[in-house]
């Protein structure tokens, strides 16, 4: 397993490939972030790092499929499945090594970030707690759709489809809670509370808000837990039906 | 021992690989032999624990590869069609990976690496990029990561294929030199390659076996040929006579004229003993007929493979025959839906 995951952080990290990912994220972070300190009035000057990760969200909907699009498309197109297929490893592991690359990514990603709560710290103040919330919300919502990026990678060999349809779904799962709520779907409470229980962003909402609830980190394990499950499937499945 | 039992794999109701079982000795080379789409790559992913089965087992060492399949592959080298190289890799850091994949201990992934890289000669462009790589070396590169964790049995998808002819005559070279100390299943569909190459040879052909032997074998399963090639200088109506009434002889089938008095006769012998050739020599010789090129046509393996292909398969069990009704049936009634 560690040598897939190494070949994956090498694939990441020798290239520009994570380094570019992670200056775009970071400089749509900054974006939000200085949007926010324009928009402080007043004598007391404060703002909160929570509702940038909420606001950055929306920008983080196109990286994850961009850093997720290869982890199996690419394997198929440059036949190297076969590699991997045929080597004494199972196909779980591999799996959760391309899984641990991504996650290694992401967290790279995210670590660029902790550079505003230090210079916050170093001219003023920051309300820890709700900052650790925040960050562990947006890992565990980011884990969630990596998951997902790469559930919908292995459904096709075209890394480009790969991207593009994961955008799409992300996309929708992000506007999931509003469309609950409108005029029309209120009609159908029942619908209503099913689309609701899918819906991840009032949870995330809950996190960046500096709650930690039992039933949100639930929803967000059982979710990796059912895609990566998914993922496995998928790939076996693949197998059977190759020609 | 590799042993292959009723192998059987269908694409939807698509039947590539029909019940196919043989075995690969210890320190054996086992040539796999068929025409393009006759389920050569199906089958050797099957082995390889790739492609799942539709039915039957493949037992490597004991190991049932879908049973047990960590422990099988442990024992595979494969080298698939299409060599599994990333582009983005230099061909160190791949040899690498694939040593780390093959579990091969990190004391010896140096040593294992160097080996490798000098036997398929890769060792100077060990630090190149394989996207820069012409296919030859892409193949060999393909082949190292095969070669790797010495296992002991490998599986080679027309390993051949893209080499230029000194290539070919090195990587053939080293696929007998394996033959010490592993045993191989080898896929071509270069008949001289297998014969210079294989102990035996496994024919098929849309997915049914259509001959398993050594090649001598196969050779000699097929009737030497009663054809006579003669080339003679002299007089055309002299020597076809004396060969017309030459006994065994049963007719001259074509008489070509190469000019300046040279005669290329294509005979039709009725059976095949050397004393009609012999004799006719003597005949012609004592006429004054100067016998230029003597020669009949041998079997080799092509056209025993051309043979085995082209022939209809025999039906050998019930099942078979029941299989082919329910086929014939449901094609019948497809047509009368369509008609409807």
């Amino acid at each position: 397993m560690f040598p897939i995951y190494k070949k994956e952080l090498q694939s990441f990290f020798f290239t520009p490939f994570a380094y570019t990912l992670a200056g775009l994220f970071l400089l749509l972070f900054t974006y939000t972030i200085v949007n926010k300190i324009a928009d402080v009035t007043g004598h007391f000057i404060y703002f909160s790092f929570t509702d940038v990760f909420y606001n950055a969200i929306i920008y983080f909907i196109f990286l994850i499929p961009i850093l997720t699009m290869r982890t199996f498309a690419d394997e198929r197109k440059f036949g190297t499945e076969v590699l991997l297929m045929s080597s004494p490893v199972s196909v779980l592991k591999i799996v959760l090594a391309k899984f641990f690359a991504n996650i290694t990514v992401f967290t790279f990603m995210l670590a660029g970030t902790l550079i505003y709560p230090i210079i916050t710290e170093a001219n003023g103040s920051v309300v820890y707690s709700q900052l650790i919330c925040a960050y562990i919300g947006f890992f565990l919502w980011g884990t969630m759709f990596i998951c997902l990026g790469m559930l919908i990678s292995s459904f096709t060999e075209n890394s480009i489809i790969a991207a593009i349809i994961g955008e799409l779904i992300m996309f929708c799962f992000l506007f999931l809670d509003d469309f609950a709520n409108t005029g029309f779907i209120s009609e159908y409470p029942k619908l209503q509370s099913v689309l609701m229980a899918f819906a991840a962003q009032p949870r995330f909402a809950y996190f960046s808000q500096g709650f930690i609830r039992l039933s949100d980190i639930v929803f967000f394990l059982s979710a990796i837990l059912v895609l990566l499950s998914w993922n496995y499937i998928s790939i076996e499945k693949k197998r059977w039906n190759r020609g | 021992m590799i042993k292959i039992e009723n192998l059987t794999k269908y694409y939807g109701n698509n039947r590539a690989v029909n019940n196919i079982s043989f075995t690969i000795n210890d320190n054996e080379i086992l040539g796999f032999l068929g025409p393009n789409g006759a389920g050569k790559s199906t089958t050797m992913n099957m082995i390889a624990g790739y492609l799942p089965m539709s039915g039957g087992t493949v037992s490597i060492y004991g190991c049932d590869i879908t049973k047990d399949p960590v422990n099988a592959k442990k024992n595979i080298g494969y080298l698939p069609e299409i060599p599994p190289v990333y582009p983005d890799m230099k061909v160190s850091e791949y040899l690498s990976f694939c040593a780390g994949l093959k579990k091969v201990p990190a004391s010896e992934k140096k040593s294992e690496i160097k080996r490798v890289s000098e036997l398929l000669k890769i060792s100077d462009v060990s630090h190149k990029l394989i996207r820069n790589l012409s296919k030859g070396y892409k193949q060999r590169v393909g082949f190292a990561q095969a070669l790797l964790g010495n296992p002991k049995f490998l599986i080679l998808d027309e390993p051949t294929v893209g080499l230029d002819p000194n290539q070919v005559m090195e990587v053939r070279k080293i696929i007998r030199d394996l033959k010490k100390e592993h045993s191989v299943i080898f896929s071509s569909h270069i008949l001289s390659e297998v014969s210079e190459v294989c102990d035996r040879v496994v024919i098929i052909n849309k997915g049914d076996i259509r001959a398993i032997d050594t090649i001598e074998n196969l050779e000699k399963s097929f009737k030497t040929s009663l054809v006579l090639h003669l080339k003679v200088k002299g007089s055309k109506t002299k020597a076809a006579s004396i060969i017309e009434i030459t006994k065994g002889v049963s007719e001259i089938t074509d008489i070509t004229d190469e000019g300046s008095d040279i005669y290329s006769f294509t005979v039709q012998l009725a059976d095949e003993s050397d004393s009609v050739r012999d004799e006719l020599m003597a005949e012609l010789i004592a006429a004054g007929v100067k016998i230029m090129e003597i020669y009949t046509d041998k079997p080799n393996l092509e056209n025993v493979f051309i043979e085995l292909i082209n022939r209809p398969v025999q039906k050998t069990s019930l099942s078979d025959l029941v299989d082919e009704i329910i086929s014939e049936k449901e094609t019948k009634n497809a047509e009368e839906k369509e008609e409807k």
